[in-house]
């Protein structure tokens, strides 16, 4: 299974930081994802120092697997100081850690009870409950399930759950029920919707509830869905050893993902190999890279290093819409979930002519970054082979 | 008679030597020969890999012949001549 994961937030009017902090980080290697959203007390830069602290101490603490998960929040808990003026503590979190079989451990402490919701229901798991020794009115709340195919989990802060509290339709807030009709009603109308559309619906309803659209306290909507991983195969560079030419194009070929090759000589191998004839875009290229070509049963053809670089740099900087090969290869790349990158390790001695009028990397580094910020910016499952 | 066909190589060293220019000729060519030549981009022709020690990119292949540190220029002539044949 894989995870679809996405937090969207806002922050109360007026301030110009995020009181509340999401953090979520996968393991490829465990096969897991560990997720936390902490609410800082109060608004602007002191809830934000004090949310970020908690949600990054709590991972850091959990990502070791030095100390259990609850053993973790509890030193958390039983640490936090109360605020003078409120007498409360200074922040609140949830925590989730869960694995690509479905097995999810989840702790909260003062945050809104998160919703699972499956076949358009929302179950309510049982949970233990875990007072602090130092402070009597906190208590964590521990639950374990087991999520199937289809399961979304809604984490929020207590900005979703109080929103429009005292305006005249809702003089509660929205509270939970109306987040569960808000959500289903949703999941009724586009039952596939993506974790970064169903977050980002639910900030912007919130936010419409709200008088005068101006959020009163800092929203946030983390969403986690259990679906079939998309996956997606990069084909880039010549291998070294040329005889083996044959055997990856197979490789390629048997594939059953999307696929994409991303390299002049790459594109001539696939085509060879396989007895596929390559197309070219007649359009003139626009600005800085060489047009697409075209190969049946393949996704995306293009040139290699120069895209790539591009491509690296707007993920870096998240200008996401650009109409060019590097931008068509973005939106292949953020339209999967699992990326199989296999890079060819022959180097192209012409590249390293000084005459050359611009920086061309080596294509192994510009492919180890990527796979960096497809993981941790975008939360990418990718896997890279060298060859 | 046959078309000639003048491909450019659109590779990352050719395009970075100078072929991101001569993709003019895809405009240039028709308007000035008609249909008796065919011009398209091609993602690599895999010259400078084989000719690299003294590159000579970018490469653009006139039929079978090809042409060096390529120009609109020198295609142009290229062209003509084989038409003149």
């Amino acid at each position: 299974m894989f995870i679809d994961i996405d937090c969207n937030q806002v922050k109360k009017y007026n301030q110009n930081a995020f009181g509340d902090y999401f953090v979520s980080k996968r393991y490829p290697d465990e096969a897991k994802l560990i997720a936390v959203l902490s609410d800082g007390l109060g608004s602007g830069i002191k809830a934000n120092i004090l949310s970020c602290m908690t949600a990054t101490m709590l991972l850091k603490f959990i990502e070791k697997q030095e100390i259990p998960i609850r053993h973790a929040a509890e030193i958390v808990m039983n640490s936090l100081p109360v605020c003078q003026v409120r007498k409360i503590s200074y922040s609140t979190f949830s925590i989730i850690d869960v694995n690509d079989d479905g097995y999810a451990k989840i702790i909260e402490e003062g945050n809104p009870e998160f919703l699972w919701i499956r076949n358009g229901e929302v179950l309510e798991p049982p949970f233990e409950t875990i007072p602090s020794k130092t402070f009597k009115n906190r208590c964590l709340k521990s639950y374990k399930i087991k999520l199937e195919l289809g399961d979304r989990l809604i984490f929020c802060s207590d900005g979703v759950t109080q929103c429009g509290l005292g305006n005249g339709r809702l003089k509660l807030g929205l509270r939970r029920e109306g987040l569960i009709n808000l959500v289903l009603s949703k999941l009724q109308e586009e039952p596939e919707i993506s974790s970064s559309d169903l977050s980002a619906y639910i900030i912007r309803q919130t936010k419409n509830i709200e008088t005068d659209r101006l959020p009163k306290d800092d929203i946030s909507a983390c969403v986690l869905y259990f679906r079939e991983p998309r996956t997606s195969l990069v084909f880039t560079g010549p291998p070294f050893n040329q005889k083996k030419d044959p055997e990856y194009a197979k490789i390629f070929q048997d594939f059953t993902g999307k696929k994409a090759i991303c390299g002049g000589t790459t594109a001539n191998l696939i085509s060879r190999e396989l007895n596929l004839p390559i197309t070219m875009d007649k359009e003139i290229s626009i600005g800085k890279l060489p047009s697409c070509s075209y190969m049946d049963g393949v996704d995306l053809v293009t040139e290699g290093i120069l895209t790539l670089t591009e491509a690296l740099e707007y993920l870096d900087s998240g200008k996401l819409d650009i109409d060019n090969a590097a931008g068509k290869l973005i939106k292949f790349l953020l339209d999967s979930d699992c990326i199989n990158f296999m890079v060819g390790a022959k180097l192209n001695q012409a590249h390293y002519n000084p005459a050359l009028p611009v920086e061309i990397e080596i294509r192994k580094n510009i492919i180890k970054k990527m796979a960096i910020v497809l993981q941790d910016k975008y939360f990418k499952k990718v896997s890279v082979q060298y060859m | 008679m046959e078309k000639i066909s003048v491909k450019v190589c659109l590779g990352t060293t050719c395009f970075v030597m100078g072929s991101a220019n001569l993709q003019e000729l895809i405009d240039i060519v028709p308007q000035k020969y008609g249909d008796k030549v065919d011009v398209s981009g091609v993602p690599c022709l895999g010259l400078c890999a084989t000719d690299w020690e003294f590159s000579k990119a970018p490469y653009v292949k006139v039929d079978n012949d090809i042409i060096k540190e390529a120009t609109v220029e020198k295609v142009i002539s290229a062209i003509d001549a084989k038409l003149a044949k």
